[in-house]
């Protein structure tokens, strides 16, 4: 339920994720960006078509966000009303940096 | 194909499966036809064998008779003398060589010298051997007969001279044409005499033509009867033979093939009873000593190694099937150790009439992440807490009894919401490697004002009925989730409850509740439901929100914890508005 397309230019990586993060593709989601964010100064997460995030996913938000704010910047981009609900509702619209 | 399976079969039933059957059956059809093949062979063989006999010897009676008579008499007088006559014969008498004028042309014949000495001499040739008829004559061949011109023949076959037979043409031409190599021979069937073989030898004159023959006749019915004794007799050879290879070659396979495929089978009977009866280790077909040195022992073989590893695999089922009991029962029992860690038991405060409250949590796994809470400070202050960890199942539920014990013991020390979410946040950020996280809302609620001071660590916005009778969400200022970052700081802020003001609190679970076709049960929803059950109680109002998720959700499966907490504030017990407080 969540299509997951990774591309790495250099630093920077664009991680774009639809459908739907739950407590079980955020495993996915996860993994596809723990693999490769080591290098990574310029981090993108691109939501264009994501409908849904739960906790698991704004774990790895969290944890994402914790690991740019040591080696570059992050950044979320085309987030949609209602995950924009959920950030806000949870305060994580506060601790990142959305476009 | 059976039916039933051949363990289900009687003895007799199973006799129709038997390998033995089998092989005597087609053992004997194989003999049977082969046997037959070997008759129809024989008796080609012995008939050609037998004929061939009879013409030699036939043949050479005529020859040796036509050798003496050639030394003792001059035939050539006697032949013309008859065959004369013969060709003057006028076609009236010619018809009949039995009337009486037809035998009186040739009568004196008879008492011819030459005639009597032919006779003499062949009836000599005829007493010593088994032939039928030895004679002399000659063939017509315009007319296509013989022509007899002595027959020693003294019974009432015999045929006096200048009587004719008549005679296929093919046959006639044959003894006159012939060149004297081989020998000289003619079967035909006859009216009289039924299968005749003749067989002769010629007189020639001084040109070198056949003046006449001593013939012999040779009754084949003697082979016919020989051929019917030989089939009798072989057939009967055959049947015998046929039995006692059929009962050599099936006590013969039962020993090679039948028995140990018994074996093998009786060992399969065995293992599958073993089995039904809960044994797991077994030897039946390890046991088995087939040697016979084919694909029989080769599947003994394999069926032992099967066996084997059989036996050790539901070895390790039986201990990974141990091993999942063991974790289901200890789970069932942090379920149940989960839900005793909060407040269950109802009415939650029976000696106080200032409020009711009533609150229920459904984890989707066997343990869940979320938690509530409510418990009195002191007389005059309620704790409440709502809280939801991040992921779901145990490593949720670690983090949920921590967070749950840490919020709890400080909110007792009597400090305000904020302080207790700040503490609580510094306290997890310190140790949590696996970067866990929970949103917390906390609020205390001031009993004898109504006042609730709260606080919200990126929880959902609380739903409050106020004076106007209807539920309405509390867009509430938030700070950020529990356990995400450390210097996360937060606000207090206050809710003023009047008598009959009900408050109600839930995790993300209620209105991201998701049904078959995929839509959420959202916020207008829960609302609406709210609004619907406005006057129920805390426990009505909890079980028809719980109702109305479950008949939105239908079939899907529950895919996250559900969890709410109602409360109902009755306002202060008259004259004790200022009797407790901080």
């Amino acid at each position: 339920m969540l299509d997951i397309n990774k591309k790495i230019d250099g630093t920077a990586m664009t991680v774009a994720v639809s459908g739907k993060l739950d407590s079980v593709t955020s495993a996915d989601f996860e993994a596809a960006i723990k693999e490769s964010i080591e290098p990574i100064t310029d981090l993108t997460i691109d939501m264009d078509g994501l409908t849904y995030i739960s906790s698991a996913g704004l774990r790895v938000l969290l944890s994402s966000q914790k690991i740019m704010n040591r080696q570059g910047s992050m950044k979320v981009v085309h987030v949609n009303d209602t995950v924009m609900e959920i950030l806000d509702v949870t305060g994580f619209a506060d601790i990142l940096t959305i476009e | 194909m059976p039916e039933k399976s051949i363990r289900e079969m009687s003895e007799w039933e199973r006799r129709h499966y038997s390998l033995a059957a089998h092989i005597f059956h087609s053992t004997v059809r194989c003999c049977i036809i082969l046997g037959l093949i070997a008759t129809i062979i024989g008796l080609g063989l012995y008939t050609y064998a037998l004929s061939s006999r009879y013409v030699s010897d036939s043949y050479n009676l005529s020859r040796n008779a036509q050798a003496i008579l050639d030394k003792t008499v001059d035939v050539g007088p006697l032949v013309d003398e008859v065959m004369d006559r013969y060709h003057g014969l006028s076609d009236e008498i010619k018809a009949d060589p039995y009337s009486e004028e037809y035998q009186a042309v040739f009568a004196d014949i008879t008492e011819r010298e030459d005639y009597q000495t032919v006779i003499s001499v062949l009836r000599d040739f005829l007493d010593s051997s088994d032939v039928e008829y030895i004679y002399l004559g000659m063939y017509d061949l315009e007319d296509e007969v013989l022509i007899y011109i002595a027959d020693p023949d003294d019974t009432d076959t015999a045929c006096p001279p200048g009587t004719w037979e008549s005679t296929k043409r093919k046959g006639v031409k044959k003894f006159l044409n012939w060149d004297g190599s081989g020998t000289l021979y003619d079967i035909a069937h006859t009216k009289t005499y039924g299968w005749l073989c003749t067989s002769g030898y010629p007189f020639l004159d001084d040109d070198g033509n056949k003046k006449a023959f001593v013939l012999t006749d040779v009754s084949l019915a003697n082979v016919r009867h020989g051929m019917k004794e030989f089939v009798i007799q072989y057939s009967l050879m055959i049947v015998v033979l046929t039995v006692v290879v059929a009962v050599l070659q099936t006590r013969h396979m039962k020993k090679a093939l039948v028995k140990p495929i018994n074996e093998v089978a009786g060992a399969a009977e065995s293992y599958l009873d073993d089995r039904q009866h809960g044994v797991i280790k077994t030897d039946h077909f390890s046991n088995l000593n087939i040697k016979t040195g084919d694909e029989i022992e080769n599947l003994s073989l394999l069926l032992a190694d099967m066996e084997k590893s059989l036996g050790l695999y539901s070895e390790q089922l039986k201990t990974v099937t141990a091993e999942k009991e063991r974790i289901a029962t200890e789970l069932s029992l942090a379920t149940r150790i989960q839900a005793d860690m909060l407040p269950n038991i109802y009415p939650a405060f029976p000696d106080r009439s200032e409020f009711d409250i009533y609150a229920s949590m459904k984890p989707a796994r066997e343990v869940g992440g979320d938690f509530y809470d409510y418990f009195l400070i002191d007389d005059d202050h309620l704790g409440m807490v709502m809280a939801d960890v991040s992921g779901k199942g145990i490593p949720a539920a670690l983090f949920m009894m921590a967070s749950k014990i840490i919020i709890g013991n400080n909110a007792m020390l009597g400090k305000s919401p904020a302080e207790i979410l700040e503490y609580t946040n510094s306290l997890i950020c310190a140790n949590n490697r696996e970067e866990m996280f929970v949103t917390v809302w906390i609020g205390i609620l001031t009993i004898s004002s109504g006042k609730i001071i709260a606080s919200n660590a990126g929880h959902e916005y609380p739903v409050l009925m106020g004076k106007d009778g209807k539920f309405k969400t509390i867009k509430d200022s938030h700070g950020f989730v529990v356990g995400g970052f450390e210097e996360s700081t937060y606000q207090n802020y206050s809710m003023q409850l009047e008598p009959g003001s009900k408050l109600f609190l839930y995790t993300d679970g209620v209105p991201e509740a998701t049904n078959e076709a995929d839509e959420m049960f959202g916020m207008d929803r829960l609302i609406k439901v709210l609004n619907d059950a406005v006057d129920g109680s805390p426990e009505t109002v909890l079980s028809k929100v719980s109702d109305s998720v479950t008949k939105f959700v239908g079939n899907s499966d529950q895919f996250d914890d559900l969890t709410m907490l109602c409360m109902e504030y009755k306002g202060p017990v008259s004259g004790s508005e200022d009797g407790s407080g901080k």
